[in-house]
């Protein structure tokens, strides 16, 4: 989906936990995420922490989508 | 370390009054394994039946599979840490009632678990229509939140494997086999020319009741660990697991772990067997990381010059498999990968999540998504109705007739990725 997007010329990005299968189907902006289960959420925090780690996870999402590239590259 | 496993094998099994093995034929006294059942305060219920081989008999949902067997010399009797106090697996005598199983089944989280089939094609799929099973189905009470409901069924399973196993106390093994490996260096130093091969084997440790348990340890929990084949063969590793049923290592399978049995049979033949590292599959990145790196590590302190790697599950864990690939290979120690492929119903798409130049040497256990069509049954144990919510199963996968159409994902063990099934590779 990420590579037939980015195709038709909408930028895009990949937020993802497994950040090499992300490279291996060919994403270009990866954002490295949480984990399987819980990609941008962590049940381990309290819930003003964790509204915090979603709305800076997002914020790089979109900051990833706004940067130009030229190879594939980690917003860490 | 020296182990015995002493085979009594089981042609056929019955209810009975009492617990013994006669001829070849395994009695089961019902009403006592119920009640031992229901010792635990959790269980309100404990529905027992019998599935031979050959039988019109369909099970559904399964969770686990274990194999009946006792300790007759030596520590780690039971399955330590689990339904025992912890002592170490591994040495003396177990007697094992070879050809039985203990089946549990029930829905639990109502997806992943899985299906057998006694006779017919579904019996071509799975291991365990070839054994002689005695099927759990467990009501637990009102109010238990799912993960104690879980742990309650596998530890029923674990304990009524215990309660029928005491029936090959007394009886005389029909064939006895013996494991014995010294120390690494006292093995290597017997076989100096023979290649020195770890066995990495890979468990689904990923939460959500999906895990594994080593001497009752979580393996969540653990880094890499060194383990003496015989432990597993031993009872040191049991299934936590409600994971898509094809590919899930049952408690039986790690008890008969077939990559095990086979490196052992080559030991001092073709290669020195070092022993296996269990690697943790984790649902984080980093997790990944460290495993492999440590899986590399180890491989390198022993001196391993190959790491056989199976994998347990498909999807993410594709990735823990090919990073030790390229890491160890990278190091110069070869593999060889053993992981069966989602290729979808015509076989066609990219069987794993992941790929790797490195990864040379693949040994593919079967296509997950292969579509199966499943005669109707004469007797169903369990509620067939629950194909609509397993994985590889679907709603209206049950035709009117009893016709059960799935993905082999939901027959247990159909593409085992420690070998322990029936499906063979052709070259056309």
């Amino acid at each position: 989906m990420v590579k037939e997007i980015e195709r038709y010329g909408i930028p895009i990005v990949h937020m993802a936990t497994i950040t090499t299968i992300s490279e291996s189907v060919g994403a270009n902006r990866i954002v490295p995420t949480v984990a399987i289960p819980h990609p941008v959420g962590n049940p381990a925090l309290s819930p003003e922490d964790e509204y915090a780690l979603r709305k800076e996870l997002v914020g790089r999402a979109l900051q990833a989508l706004a940067t130009e590239i030229t190879e594939v590259t980690h917003f860490e | 370390m020296k182990l015995e496993i002493g085979r009594i094998n089981i042609k056929d099994i019955q209810f009975g009054d009492g617990t013994f093995v006669q001829d070849g034929v395994l009695t089961v006294d019902r009403e006592g394994l119920t009640a031992f059942l229901k010792e635990d305060e959790r269980v309100a219920g404990v529905r027992l039946d019998i599935a031979r081989p050959g039988e019109k008999v369909r099970i559904i949902p399964v969770k686990d599979v274990v194999e009946p067997r006792v300790k007759i010399e030596g520590t780690g009797a039971g399955f330590p840490g689990v339904t025992a106090k912890p002592s170490q697996c591994g040495q003396g005598r177990t007697h094992v009632l070879y050809g039985a199983a203990v089946v549990t089944v029930g829905d639990i989280v109502g997806f992943q678990e899985g299906v057998i089939d006694m006779w017919g094609e579904g019996g071509r799929w799975t291991p365990f229509s070839k054994t002689c099973n005695v099927t759990l189905d467990l009501q637990v009470v009102d109010g238990l939140d799912t993960h104690t409901h879980e742990e309650t069924i596998r530890l029923a399973g674990l304990r009524a494997a215990e309660f029928i196993g005491l029936a090959g106390r007394g009886a005389e093994p029909d064939e006895v086999l013996t494991y014995e490996m010294g120390g690494i260096f006292e093995e290597t130093e017997k076989y100096p020319n023979l290649p020195k091969v770890l066995y990495a084997e890979m468990m689904i440790t990923q939460g959500l009741l999906h895990d594994t348990y080593i001497y009752g340890v979580n393996a969540q929990t653990i880094l890499p660990a060194l383990m003496h084949p015989h432990e597993e063969l031993d009872g040191a590793v049991i299934s936590g697991n409600c994971v898509a049923a094809c590919d899930k290592i049952t408690t039986y399978q790690h008890q008969n772990n077939s990559v095990i049995l086979d490196l052992f049979a080559q030991h001092g033949k073709e290669i020195n067997f070092m022993g296996v590292v269990m690697v943790p599959e984790h649902t984080t990145l980093s997790g990944k990381l460290r495993a492999s790196d440590y899986t590399l590590k180890l491989a390198q302190m022993l001196g391993a010059d190959a790491v056989v790697v199976s994998e347990e599950g498909y999807g993410n864990p594709d990735s823990d498999l090919l990073m030790i690939c390229k890491k160890c290979e990278n190091a110069g120690i070869k593999t060889v990968l053993i992981t069966d492929e989602c290729a979808g119903r015509d076989g066609m798409s990219q069987g794993l999540a992941d790929t790797a130049s490195e990864a040379v040497a693949v040994v593919s256990t079967g296509n997950v998504s292969h579509v199966v069509t499943l005669a109707p049954a004469e007797r169903v144990i369990g509620n067939p109705e629950s194909i609509a919510v397993l994985a590889g199963g679907w709603k209206g996968a049950l035709l009117e007739d009893g016709t059960l159409m799935c993905e082999l994902n939901a027959v247990i063990g159909s593409t085992s990725e420690i070998g322990y099934h029936h499906v063979t590779c052709r070259q056309y």
